[in-house]
Parts: C-alpha cells; structure tokens; sequence
C-alpha cells in the first residue's frame, strides 16, 4: 500500500531504540521501539513488514488491506499511569513530552488543566475533537484527577470556540469536580504559563513549570489519548491534525489519522495545492517548522500548512525574536528564502535566559518595540521580520 | 460574544452577563456584554446561571465594574458601582443622550392596560415598548394639525387639549405575538394593535378626516356561479344535465389531447368518487377548480364553476418516474391528499383525473411538466365549453366576490414568490380561461419578474400551477383559486390591500438577486406601508425569500414572511428584516412528510400573519421564537390573536387525521 515512516524520536528525550528488524511481520499497534532514558514507547499505527530501520526511522511497508478497529492491545494493568506509559503517550500539543513522567508527580489539592486553547491561527482539530468527544475527554480527566490526586479540573477553553465550549459545558455539567474556564482570545493563549497566569492568578517566572502553581497541564487530544489507552487499550497511534493554506478545501481537519504517513497523502486527501503555493509548515504558524511532502505524521503533529510562495523582498532586514513565534534559526530561513539580506539581529526586551533557551518573562503582554527597532535601524535595516504575537 | 450597542438597547431588559474576562474598575459598555440570545445554549451546557438578583443591561450600561471578573458571570448589585437606573434623569454617559431619559419604567406599565387612564379629558397615550431606541420627536403646529413622529419609544406622555383632535386612543393591549417560523426570531410585546384601524396610534400621520371610519371604494367585482355536480360519467357527448356531467369517451378525448403535445405518450381519464379514494393513484401534479368564464374577463364578469368535481393530473415518464421533484405523493389517495387544503380536493369531491405518461426523461425537463399540463387542459377545455351552455337554472349559487380599497388604512401589497426554476417549476400567468393554458405566459419566460395581478384575478384562475416541489408545500391552482392570504387581506378593512404581485424564484443565484433587487425597486415606488411575502416548498427559494424581505425592510416597509419552514425546511439564510415569520407548517413533526399540500398556506396561517403585520406597522415589535422548531409557538400566537380580536380560529387538522401512508409508516413515522 504505502510507505510508512515511523520516525524514532516523537518525544522529549533520546531517540527511540528498534525492538523489530528488516523483514518482521507487524501489526498495527505492536510495540516496535522502546526508550532509552527519558521517551515513549512506539508502536507502528498500520500493519505490514518492516522494510528498512535507520538511524532516525523505521520504514514499514504497510498491507493494502488495514482495519482501523483492529490493534494489538497494551499489556493488562491496573494502574492508569502505567497503561499510559504502556501506550507510549506524550503530550500530543506540539511539546511531545512523555505523559507518564509529567502525572507522575502528585499534585494534592492541585490543578488539573486541559489545555482546549487552540492556539495557534488555522488550527482547528482540536476544536473539532473537543465538540465531538467532549464526553470522551471528560473522562480522561477524571482518570488524571485520579492519577494525580488534584482537587480541581479546569478545561481552559477560547469563549470564542462556541460550539466546543458548549460541548464541553455539557459534558461537565454533572462532574463536580470538573469545570470549563475561559481564556482571552489572544496568541499565545495556550502557553502554560499564559494559562496558569489566566486560571489561577499565579506569574510563574521563565523556565518555571506549572507544577509550581499546582497545576499539571495537559493537551485535550493527549487527554483523550490517555481515555483510549485506559478504555481500548489502544496505544497512540493515530493522530488528529488540520491541513490549512494553499489547498483546495481549507480547514480540513483528519481525525485519527495513523502516525507515519507523510504530509503529501493529506494535501491530496484534501483537493492538492492551490498554485503557486510556498513551503509546506508542520504545526502551528508561530512554532511550526518547514517540512516536505515527505514528511510523517508524529505523535506531536498538529498540522500540515500550505503556505504562499515567499515574496521576494530585496532589502536589509532585521529579526525580532519572540519566545511565542518562530525563533531565530525559522527567522534567518525566511528571510533567506524571501531575498533579504540579514543585518541585524534583537531579542524581544521579555526574552530573558533561563538554562541555555530564551524565555518570555510575561507571554501574551508584549511591551513596546521601540529600543529593539531603533538598534536595528541603527545597523541599517529598512524592514523588520518578527514572529511577535501582539501588535 | 460581545454585542454591539444596537443589540444592547433591543435587550435592554435582558440579563447583563459579562461576555468576556473584564477588568476591575473599567465602565460597563455594550462590548462587555453577551449576547442574550445565546443564554439558552449556555444554561442548558450548565456555564450559566442566572441569579434572581442579576442586573439587567439598561442598569449596568455606564455603571463600574469593582473587580477583575471572568467571562460568562452574570453581573449582580454587589460586583457593580454605579448601577444605573433607567428612570434617573441624571445621566452622564456622553454616548447617550435623551434616549435613557425616555425609558420605561414600571408606572408606565401599569398604565398602559389602564383603560380609563385612556379615554379620560387628559388624553394619555403611554407606549411602554421594550425597545428604547432613540426617540424622535418633533412637533409642530400648522393649519390646526399637530404632526408628531416617533421613531420608536416608551413611557411617552402626550397631552393634548380634547377639542383640538378627534384622535381616538389606541386600544392598547400587552398582547405577545411570536414570530413562529424557526429559524427566525423576533418577537413580540407591546403592540398597540388596535381594535379599530392601525391608523390610530401614535406612529399614525393624524391625516384629517375622521379616521374611524372605514371609507370603502370599490374597485371591481366579479361573481361566481356555481353549478352542482353530483356525478360524473362518461357517455358520448360532454355535457352537463342537472346535477350530472357527462364527458365523452376518454379513449377518443385523450387521444385528441395526446395529439396535441409531441412529448405526450399516453393519457388515461379515470373518474374517482368518493368510494374509490383508497385507490393508487401517481403523484399528483395539480388540483384544478373546473371553471369557465361567462362574462368579461378573469377578474371580473361571471365565472361558471363546477361544485363538487375538480380536475386532477397526475403523470410519470414512460419509465413510471414521477413527475415531481423533492418527493413525490403517489399511494392510496385517503393516505398521501390532505384533504380540503385550499389547493386539495375536498373530500367528498369527485375527481376527474387525468394520468399522463411522456418520453423517457423528459420528467426533469421545462417541456415535459409544460406539455403534460397543456394536454390536459384540452379535457378541462371541452367541460369549460359544456359548462358555457349549461342552463342558467343550474346555478345554485351567485357568489360576490368584490375588490375594495380602503382609501384611510394603511396600504399592504402581498407579494407572492411561485416557482420560476424551469422544469415543472413554472406557473402560467393569467391565461384566457380560469385556470387555463391559452394565452398564459409562464412566469420564467417573463424573467420572472414581478407581476400584478389583482386579488380578484388570483381567484378567479389567474395562476396556473405548474410548480411541483415538495408535495406537502406546492400551491396548486386549486390553492390560488381559494387563496386564503388574499381573501383574509381583501376583506379586512383595518388595511387596504392595493395588490398581489407575483415573482419568480429563479434558478441561480445572480437571477434571484436581479429579480429581488427589482421587486425592492417596485416596492418603494409603489409607496405602501406594509407587505406579506409568501412562498412555497423550502431551501433554494428561501434564498429569494430572504432577499425579498430584506429589499422590502430596507426600504423601511414594515414585512412579514411566511413558508414552511419547521424542522426540515429550516431557512439556510436570513437578515435581520426578517423578524416577523409565519411557518406554514402543519405536520407533527415538522417535516416534508410527502403528504399532499399538508403544509400549504391556511386561513389560520393568514390570520397570524395579518396580526403580525398589523402589529408591525403599528410600531409593535414581535417576540424572538425560540431557538429549535417549537409548535407551541405557533399555538400560542393564536391563542393571542384569539384573546385580542375575540375570535375564534378554527385549526387545521394534519397528517395525523388521515390512516399512515406507506412513506410515513416506512420512512417517516417508523415505530
């Protein structure tokens, strides 16, 4: 049938290390690789032969026949975390960070928070996920309520996403424990440190994590990942995610979608480019990063965009570095893909140094650019390039 | 979702519910505020409640929020400074000036019922709309009159010495008229619908003369005379003896008529009585009175017409498919005819039906429905000339039918939207004979761009029906020959009804804006004070619809629409003069239930939407419906009109009185 591209590393951590080799039989949902160190496990989404493992990869050569319904089971448990574990679970909004670990920590008298945010612009999957198995998500939060021993669940949500927000409103009405709170409908909205700041009134500094708050965070499609894993003993596998931009029906949105297929068989599945079209970004506008249509589908994909061609802008520019938009490497891409030649170089003034990575100190409250823009024009850039948020 | 300033004052009674996170200290605006519409969405998904003691929007308007407050609160007094208090004179916010100062409050409420309040020396005519919008008022005194306008508004106090005006008071009534059709809102309250004419209130001109009294001007009349039929038969020679019509050997009549049309393969003639209603008949295409003029023109002059006997047409292509588009109401006649709709068959009557059979595929096309009907009326054609000579002591009844004008009320035009797509989405205008094909031409020929005809030539055959949409919503020619809308218009002397005009809905969607821009241009030209657009079927022609309705309410003409609409025939567009709804529908459940002419235009629905629209141009507003497809606002409007006018309103049966159809038991009604 296809090519599947199983890439080894979906998560924070270390690559994955194969469990299969050359020539196996697989099927859909067997373990294929196991961590070393901090990771997840994986499993292959579709069943075939495995027909090449390199460095960063297991290539399996799917059958023509699949039955979605059909997957190998995690192993019987009866402790969620360890299902979860089992499953090979991270966090499915774009951080990939192993579920397992992060619940690992209780949290009593804590927070619990889905993250129904939808943050970046396009992205709709989510949104679309939440209407629909609003039920389903519910429950996984009250399996992570357990797990953590939080007193509260809160699923932070944009008012703007009515339909989901009744959907969720509905799926609560009769949990105690379990309550839909509101973001402001800005980008980034669904940085965790927004949504601590919004929800429970506490700053937490750059690099700090929500755990300080009491709060532990998770994506709605991870929550309902960890439903599937405890309830169907399905391990993750399948992936929703939007495809936007330069395609002929927009907003489209794949639920469950078999991780390692490439982004080409979605731009088709979606009526193929709208040309001329530009590169193809994976993920969100502000934090995606440039693809191909080869490209796979991880654990961690949210999306495959089209985008326009670059316009060709001959000039001197400077980059504006944003903890919420594309950082310098995406910036210097662009602006070498547009024709403009580099000559400066500023960091937002939030932008504060925590552990080798620039952090905001205040995501989501942009002070003015006056100093930054006037150092740039200084070094003589006529145009700026920023990945800032707010205006 | 925050709303503008203009929702804000339409809701101004309504709860004031934070839409958005809010800051402490800032002044409370409209874009602070969700829209009360969507309450109903948020409580039933449990993100909101509403305490007894929450403010309502008129008093948290330019009042001060004490602290930060997240989004979906409902605002009570003691997380509000300032509260605002919609009688107090005192009122600093720049944004409105003497609006607030005329708001309502509650002693203008009680006032209103009071009737004694109303005719006593002072005449006090107090208005308590629940809408303030900004109030115009100018007055001026010229030659001995007094004019004052006034856009919208409450809790107004006129006093004006009793000698210098003859204007009677208003009978005001608190009476809710709902709008009913789903997708639509709007509503209903304070209406100053007035027992004696909507000139009488005080949006009126105070023209002159004494307005009580109805002047009448008659335009035309035209008599009807019935001849009873009480069999039907065939024999060698069409004819009608006493009660008896003969008509000649269908083999030898239907050859002649198949003749006459290229297309036309086969005819068949079959006489049902009343024992052969369970019987299977093919969809039916129309319902035709079988009428004749004896005198003058349609419209006008003598009309013969049979009682008793109507014709009917029904017809497949050689294929045996149905004739028809979006359903079809083939079966046992006693479970698929709603019986005595105006466009059905009574039950009792004897039908004359013809079943036509044409080229293979031809069914879907402009010329099969077209020839199908042409061929047709070559039969109804040979009873007209029957009836012609018939004896003038047959006559059992000379029935006046008499167009008048009502020079002092306001003017209303009914604008009815036929179908006008093509294929059997046609109608026939004004032909030679009632209900005939000669000498009509079919509306989309003409564009199909409005059309006058007079209320009288509407009823006396002016329209022949080709139209075949969804069996339950189609107006026959039958339907337009009892057309209650225009009958309940005509004869109501509260308006003055100056026509009927007919458009088109035309297949796409560049025709339906051309057509409906020219309707809006003839509307304004024609200068009338209100309007009624009807339709029939549902999805594509309510684009028109609601374009129709916009181009009339944009030009500040008080309308009101109606259509089936329910469940299934939900509106897919809408705007925002489009506040004042009938649904026709009469099924159970809401649906297109293929039940012939189930969910026609009744006199019931005509009299709702005359309410509604004397209720609009008397300033009144009508209610918002309810966000689903309830019926029992439509009962409820009803019960309104019948408490108001003292009437009683007699109810259609539906579906449920006739034994289930095949479809109904398979389809729609599975147990």
């Amino acid at each position: 049938m296809e090519k599947v591209t199983i890439l080894l590393k979906q998560h924070v951590g270390k690559p994955d290390k194969p469990l299969v080799e050359v020539g196996q039989r697989v099927k859909r949902g067997e373990l294929i690789a196991e961590p070393v160190g901090l990771g997840a496990n994986i499993h292959t989404s579709l069943t075939g032969t495995v027909e090449d493992i390199t460095d960063d990869a297991i290539i399996i050569d799917a059958d023509e026949d699949q039955c979605k319904e059909d997957f190998v089971h995690i192993p019987d448990s009866d402790d969620y975390l360890t299902d979860i574990e089992n499953a090979g679970i991270v966090g499915a909004g774009g951080a990939g960070f192993p579920t397992s670990v992060k619940l690992s920590n209780k949290i009593p008298g804590g927070y619990l928070i889905a993250n129904a945010a939808e943050c970046e612009p396009l992205l709709c999957h989510n949104t679309q996920v939440e209407e629909r198995y609003a039920d389903q998500i519910v429950r996984g939060m009250k399996y992570l309520l357990e797990i953590t021993d939080a007193k509260v669940g809160y699923i932070a949500v944009k008012k703007i996403h009515h339909a989901a927000v009744l959907a969720l409103g509905k799926a609560c009405k009769n949990e105690p424990k379990i309550q839909v709170k509101f973001l402001t409908n800005m980008y980034p909205a669904g940085d965790e440190r927004v949504i601590v700041r919004q929800l429970l009134g506490v700053v937490l500094k750059p690099g700090e994590l929500p755990i300080k708050a009491h709060a532990i965070i998770q994506n709605t499609e991870t929550i309902k990942r960890v439903a599937e894993a405890i309830e169907l003993r399905k391990p993750f596998i399948d992936k929703d995610i939007t495809l936007d931009g330069r395609i002929k029906e927009r907003s489209t949105v794949f639920e469950n979608v078999p991780i390692g297929l490439p982004a080409k068989k979605f731009i088709d599945a979606a009526g193929g480019y709208i040309n001329p079209h530009g590169d193809i970004t994976v993920g969100g506008p502000f934090t995606g990063h440039t693809g191909k249509e080869s490209t796979p589908v991880t654990k961690t994909t949210g999306a495959f965009l089209v985008a326009m061609p670059y316009p060709q802008v001959h000039k001197k520019i400077g980059l504006l570095e944003c903890e919420c938009g594309g950082q310098e490497p995406r910036l210097r891409e662009i602006a070498k893909k547009m024709g403009s030649e580099v000559v400066a170089f500023q960091r937002c003034k939030r932008m504060v140094l925590v552990n080798g990575r620039y952090r905001c100190s205040l995501p989501g409250i942009c002070p003015g650019q006056a100093d930054a823009v006037l150092a740039m024009k200084k070094k003589g850039a006529e145009s700026i390039l920023t990945g800032t948020c707010q205006d | 979702m925050s709303i503008s300033k203009e929702t804000a004052m339409d809701h101004l009674k309504d709860p004031a519910v934070l839409c958005c996170r809010a800051e402490g200290g800032i002044t409370l605006q409209a874009s602070n505020l969700e829209d009360p519409d969507l309450f109903p969405d948020y409580e039933d998904s449990g993100l909101l409640e509403l305490p007894d003691d929450v403010l309502n929007i008129e008093q948290v308007l330019g009042a001060t929020l004490k602290d930060t407050t997240d989004a979906l609160l409902p605002l009570t007094p003691d997380m509000v400074d300032n509260i605002q208090s919609p009688s107090d004179d005192s009122n600093d916010d720049s944004d409105k000036d003497d609006s607030e100062d005329n708001s309502t409050d509650d002693t203008a409420d009680n006032a209103n019922s009071d009737a004694s309040v109303a005719t006593s020396t002072d005449q006090s005519a107090q208005n308590a709309a629940q809408t303030v919008t900004p109030v115009i008022t100018s007055g001026t005194t010229s030659n001995g009159v007094i004019k004052i306008d006034i856009a919208k508004g409450e809790g107004i106090h006129l006093e004006v010495p009793t000698n210098a005006s003859t204007t009677s008071i208003p009978n005001q009534s608190n009476q809710k008229v709902v709008n009913d059709s789903t997708t639509e809102n709007a509503v209903a309250n304070n209406n100053d619908n007035n027992n004696d004419s909507a000139d009488n209130n005080a949006t009126a001109d105070t023209d002159d003369n004494n307005p009580d009294e109805v002047q009448t001007k008659v335009v035309r009349e035209l008599e009807r005379d019935h001849f009873k039929i009480t069999e039907v038969k065939f024999g060698d020679k069409t004819e009608i003896n006493g009660t008896t019509l003969t008509i000649r050997t269908p083999k030898d009549l239907c050859k002649e008529a198949v003749e006459t049309e290229k297309i036309v393969q086969d005819m068949t003639l079959e006489i049902i009585t009343p024992d052969d209603y369970d019987k299977y008949s093919e969809t039916i295409m129309d319902v035709q009175p079988i009428a004749t003029k004896a005198e003058g023109e349609i419209g006008s002059g003598v009309t013969r017409v049979l009682d008793g006997a109507v014709f009917v047409l029904t017809g497949t292509d050689e294929n045996g498919i149905q004739i028809g588009e979006f359903g079809s109401s083939e079966g046992e006649m006693n479970k698929n005819i709603m019986w005595n709709r105006p466009g059905s068959p009574d039950k009792g009557d004897i039908m004359i039906k013809a079943q036509v059979t044409i080229d293979a595929g031809r069914n879907m096309e402009r010329i099969g429905p077209l020839s199908s009907h042409k061929a047709a009326d070559i039969i109804t054609q040979e009873i007209r000339e029957a009836l012609k000579k018939a004896d003038d002591s047959l006559i059992v009844n000379k029935e006046k039918l008499v167009q008048k004008r009502h020079p002092n009320q306001k003017r209303v035009v009914i604008v009815k939207e036929i179908m006008g797509q093509g294929a059997m989405h046609d109608n026939l205008i004004m032909p030679v004979e009632p209900v005939g094909t000669l000498g009509a031409k079919p509306n989309v020929d003409l564009g199909n761009l409005p059309i006058m005809l007079s209320p009288l030539e509407v009823l006396d055959g002016g329209i022949h029906a080709l139209t075949c949409i969804g069996p339950a919503s189609k107006e026959t020619s039958r339907h337009y020959w009892r057309e209650p809308m225009v009958l309940e218009a005509m004869n109501d002397e509260d308006i003055d009804l100056v026509g009927v005009l007919f458009v088109g809905s035309p297949q796409a969607n560049t025709e339906k804006f051309y057509v409906s821009k020219r309707l809006g241009m003839t509307i304004e030209a024609m200068d009338v004070d209100g309007a009624i657009v009807t339709t029939e079927g549902f999805g594509n022609n309510h684009i028109d619809f609601a374009s129709h309705l916009e181009e009339i309410g944009k030009r500040g003409v008080p309308v009101v629409g109606m259509t089936y609409s329910a469940v299934q025939g939900q509106l897919v567009v809408g705007n925002k003069y489009m506040d004042a709804m009938v649904d026709n529908n009469k099924s159970a459940q809401g649906i297109e239930n293929e039940i012939f002419e189930n969910n026609t235009l009744c006199p019931e629905d005509a009299i709702r939407a005359m309410a509604m629209l004397e209720t609009k141009m008397a300033g009144g507003k009508i209610e918002k419906p309810e966000r689903k497809w309830n019926p029992n606002v439509k009962e409820n409007n009803i019960k309104v009109i019948e408490k108001h006018d003292n009437i009683k309103i007699e109810e259609e049966p539906n579906e449920q009185s006739l034994p289930k159809s095949k479809k109904r038991i398979e389809i729609y009604e599975k147990e």
